[in-house]
């Protein structure tokens, strides 16, 4: 652990009742850096950004902040949620009804004893960085989600809090807007140079906001990394399955080279890819190639078979084209429409994972 | 949703049903006389007699010490234990949920005898009281008393809407303020006490008037020492000049309704202004309950006295007296245990058919008027014109009369209108006064009930093909069929709790045991009251076992 790290997670598991949510999660945080928890829902992000915050009861593993240990089960420390100083935006925003939107945003100020006029020119300030200062006076059902959302921050972050945790804070946006807010919290974020962990199941929204990304999967973390190591490099055929649009074919281990081994897939169509399982010649496996990295071609090769164009389906950027072969469904990218028939369809050799 | 023309028909029957007995009570209160007598007219002297009876003021004056009183007890008491029982790790909270609800469905004068024969001079628990500290420190017949009763058995209305309203605040605003940097005592006081108050506004309200319609406990508790409130004043007209003062019992009764009707109003403004805090919620359902620590055993020791004082005396004190022929000091009670209460009342026509009578207004009258809820609630469902929002007052009108009174008022309905006339000595009437007197209740279950119905289940019916009525027969009411047997479970126990409402309907053939026990105590039979009493716990306890047994919730 460097001095760098801000928020460190070890080893962290919780259960309700007999269930067991994390089996043991282990995490670091640096200053300055976003982290995403991605993952299917139920997976447990929620609970451990809950279990960070001391809303959640874990029974083993410890969490420090800035070098303070603000949780460890073997030393009996459970510093309390509302002593450890962190922000956190609820996914639901849990703006108080009853406060205005400067009594929200002041709220934690004044439990910290800060001074009147402090207190108004720092709410002012926040407000302003997140362009609310001329809804200060408003009740919180009076603004739209995209406002809420921002109020909700502007509350986590008036304090300064060295670590600001935040629940799915998209999700609650509408579909274009949620383009717009993830530019625009990324920016928010590094502008104001915050240490930041964001939970989402959107595995594009995790890797335009991040730094590095934690795929967590059953309460324990499936691989972590950088976006393009997470995209590019998935170690599991979860991983690589969950980051991205795939085509998907299963089939038996025909022949193994080193680090490659050929697939013979249940649809006819044999294949050479990078060989990330250990299975031995004739056993069962799957072969995934990202959808982009499917091809067309002229005409036969290495690593190509000829299937059978359905349908272009447009798409506004590209075409998608759909292929028969067997009895799985291929899709691929191109600029151009097609029309139906016999094609050549290349998979790359270093594009296609064997798992 | 029902066609125009049934539904225009529904609406009107309702209107008539709640505005003839209520226009006939104010322009009764306007006559100088009975209104079928020929030489009544036009005049105010019925509001100028009460108005020079000195009873009357101080009736107006106990109602107001009432009123009052028993919201400075019930609503604290009502809002801390609804916090302790949502939102802390108190121990037995699940066990203590249903006991907590028993002083809504006893009778209150059953209670009221309950605590005559437990507290009274000679009841049980102050003879007891008397062998071992040697005196009594209570009076059982003073206002103060009355006052305290009244305000420790509302506790649990004021329990159901703030527990409620907790329950629907989003544990995550809570949330928001601990990681704030609030405690947890500056989380109750920032953020829940004030997101609830609104709902704590509402009950003050409701208590307040519940506290002027009160007449069951001070009826029995206030007899003795002459205190009087404006119900019980009324009750007390009816033989005071001689010949049937109905123009008097009118004017208190307008009287009556001059307060509580704006109440009412009052209420459905702060109910409006509740929802938009309800609105608001988080969807976070998690909650962590907070930690009582030594507390919890002060908080569990303060639930059970309560219980004690409002469940545990009155219920066992009534028990108890329907099986001993006589008690007093120095009595040895296993001398005087007897069976005779009960036998005295089965060998009585009335008793039985009192009983009879009760059961099949339960049951029977209970489902008629879940019934008729349903189809007024049809009418409404997912509708907002003009029609809708006038049955949402209707609705809500017979709220403001009290019991008494409108039992008083359909007598009146069923004894002059000619063709309804014959139905005046049957259990019709009797049904019919306590289906409008329990409507805003009944249609309260109804729409909570219709309202878990998704919209797109009924959209979906109209677009493959169903008119409004085929929606409502095939896909609304089969799909509410539990909350409509819930609904008739709860109609079913306050029915059987209801009395005053029978007071004045009470003739051969249309007994029932809550009145019956009203006329009964007046002659000072205590011996069949008591066994009557037992009676009637005895039926709201087996609509309760099946209430519970079916998982119906006993409140929203
Ligand atoms: N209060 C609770 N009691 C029992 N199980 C719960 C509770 N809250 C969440 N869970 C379970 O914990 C798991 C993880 O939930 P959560 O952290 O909310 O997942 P995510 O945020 O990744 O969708 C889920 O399987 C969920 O069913
Ligand atoms: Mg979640």
């Amino acid at each position: 652990m460097t001095d760098k790290t801000i928020l460190s997670v070890d080893n962290l598991a919780l259960s309700y009742g007999s269930n067991p949510i994390l089996k043991g999660v282990s995490m670091q945080l640096k200053r300055g850096e976003v982290v995403s928890l991605l993952g299917p829902s139920g997976s447990g992000k929620t609970t451990l950004l809950r279990a960070v915050a001391g809303l959640e009861q874990p029974h083993h593993g410890s969490v420090t902040i800035a070098g303070r240990a603000i949780y460890d089960a073997a030393a009996n420390i459970d510093i309390p949620a509302e002593k450890r100083d962190l922000g956190l935006v609820f996914q639901s925003y849990a703006l108080w009804p009853h406060k205005t939107v400067f009594d929200n945003v002041a709220y934690p100020l004044k439990l910290r004893k800060v001074a009147q006029n402090e207190i108004v020119q720092r709410v002012h300030a926040a407000l302003k960085n997140l362009g609310l200062d001329h809804l200060a006076e408003r009740y919180p059902h009076q603004l739209s989600g995209g406002q809420q959302q921002r109020v909700s921050i502007a509350r986590a972050l008036v304090y300064n809090p060295p670590v600001i945790l935040l629940d799915e804070p998209l999700s609650n946006l509408d579909a274009k807007m949620r383009e717009e807010a993830r530019a625009w919290l990324r920016n928010l974020i590094v502008e104001m140079q915050l240490s930041a962990l964001v939970v989402t199941h959107d595995q594009s929204e995790a890797m335009a906001m991040s730094d590095r990304i934690l795929l967590l999967n059953g309460g324990v973390i499936e691989q972590q990394g950088t976006p393009t190591d997470m995209y590019g490099q998935p170690q599991t055929y979860f991983v690589a399955d969950f980051m991205g649009s795939n085509n998907i074919m299963t089939g038996r281990i025909g022949d193994i080279k080193g680090g490659e081994a050929r697939i013979d897939l249940d649809n006819g169509i044999s294949v050479w890819g990078l060989r990330r399982t250990n299975a031995a010649i004739g056993h069962e496996a799957k072969a995934v190639i990202r959808v982009e990295q499917a091809r067309l071609a002229d005409a036969g090769g290495h690593n190509r078979t000829e299937v059978d164009l359905v349908t272009s389906m447009f798409l506004g950027d590209r075409y998608e084209y759909v292929f028969h072969a067997g009895k799985d469904l291929l899709r691929s990218w191109g600029t151009r429409h097609e029309a139906p028939g016999k094609r050549w369809l290349e998979l790359p050799g270093d594009a296609v994972w064997i798992f | 949703m029902l066609q125009t023309l049934p539904r225009r028909a529904v609406v009107a029957l309702l209107a008539l049903s709640v505005f003839f007995p209520l226009g006939l009570v104010i322009y009764q209160s306007v006559l100088s006389g009975p209104f079928f007598m020929p030489a009544a007219k036009l005049s105010l002297e019925s509001f100028a007699f009460i108005f020079d009876d000195p009873d009357f003021w101080s009736a107006a004056k106990n109602t107001f010490a009432v009123a009052i009183g028993m919201s400075v007890i019930a609503i604290p008491l009502g809002a801390i234990l609804a916090f302790i029982m949502v939102r802390t790790d108190l121990p037995g909270r699940k066990w203590l949920e249903t006991p907590i609800l028993i002083p809504i469905f006893v009778s209150p004068v059953v209670l009221g005898f309950g605590y005559v024969v437990s507290l009274g001079p000679v009841g049980f628990f102050s003879v007891w009281f008397q062998e071992l500290f040697g005196g009594v420190p209570w009076n059982i017949y003073s206002l103060a008393s009355i006052i305290v009763i009244a305000g420790l058995t509302h506790v649990p209305h004021v329990y159901l809407y703030s527990s409620s309203a907790l329950r629907n605040l989003g544990s995550d605003v809570e949330e928001a303020a601990r990681l704030s940097g609030a405690s947890p005592f500056r989380v109750a006081r920032d953020v829940s006490i004030p997101m609830v108050s609104p709902a704590l506004l509402y009950v003050g309200v409701l208590v307040f008037f519940l506290g002027f319609e009160i007449f069951g406990l001070p009826l029995i508790l206030g007899d003795p020492e002459g205190h009087l409130v404006l119900t019980t004043y009324l009750y007390k007209l009816t033989n005071k000049l001689g010949t049937p003062s109905y123009h008097l019992m009118a004017a208190v009764a307008t009287c009556i309704i001059a307060v509580t009707f704006p109440l009412v109003l009052l209420q459905r403004a702060l109910l409006k202004n509740a929802q938009r805090f309800v609105s608001m919620k988080g969807k976070s359902a998690r909650q962590r309950p907070l930690m009582l620590g030594p507390w919890k055993w002060l908080a569990f020791g303060l639930i059970l006295a309560w219980l004690f004082i409002t469940v545990v005396v009155p219920v066992s004190g009534i028990a108890l007296r329907s099986v001993v022929s006589s008690w007093g000091q120095g009595v040895n009670l296993l001398e005087v245990l007897t069976l005779d209460h009960f036998h005295a009342v089965f060998e009585e026509n009335t008793m039985i058919r009192s009983i009879i009578n009760s059961v099949l207004i339960g049951t029977l009258g209970g489902a008629l008027a879940v019934g008729g809820y349903l189809a007024i609630g049809l009418t409404t469902h997912r509708k907002n014109d003009g029609l809708s929002r006038f049955v949402d007052y209707i609705v809500l009108t017979p709220r403001a009369i009290p019991g008494l009174m409108a039992g008083l008022a359909v007598f009146w309905v069923f004894l002059f209108v000619p063709f309804l006339a014959p139905l005046r000595s049957t259990l019709f009437s009797v049904w019919f006064a306590y289906a409008v007197v329990w409507l805003a209740y009944g249609m309260r279950l109804i729409q909570s009930a219709l309202m878990q119905v998704g919209p797109e289940l009924e959209e979906a019916g109209r677009l493959v093909g169903a008119s409004n009525a085929r929606v409502s027969r095939d896909i609304t009411v089969p799909l509410v069929r539990n909350g409509l047997l819930g609904a008739w479970l709860l109609i079913f126990m306050i029915f059987e709790r209801e009395y005053s409402t029978g007071v004045y309907l009470l003739s051969p053939g249309t007994e029932v045991i809550g009145a019956q026990i009203v006329s009964l105590w007046a002659s000072g039979a205590v011996d069949v009251v008591a066994a009557l009493s037992l009676i009637n716990m005895a039926l709201v306890g087996i609509g309760l076992a099946v209430a519970l047994r079916f998982g119906v919730k006993l409140h929203d």
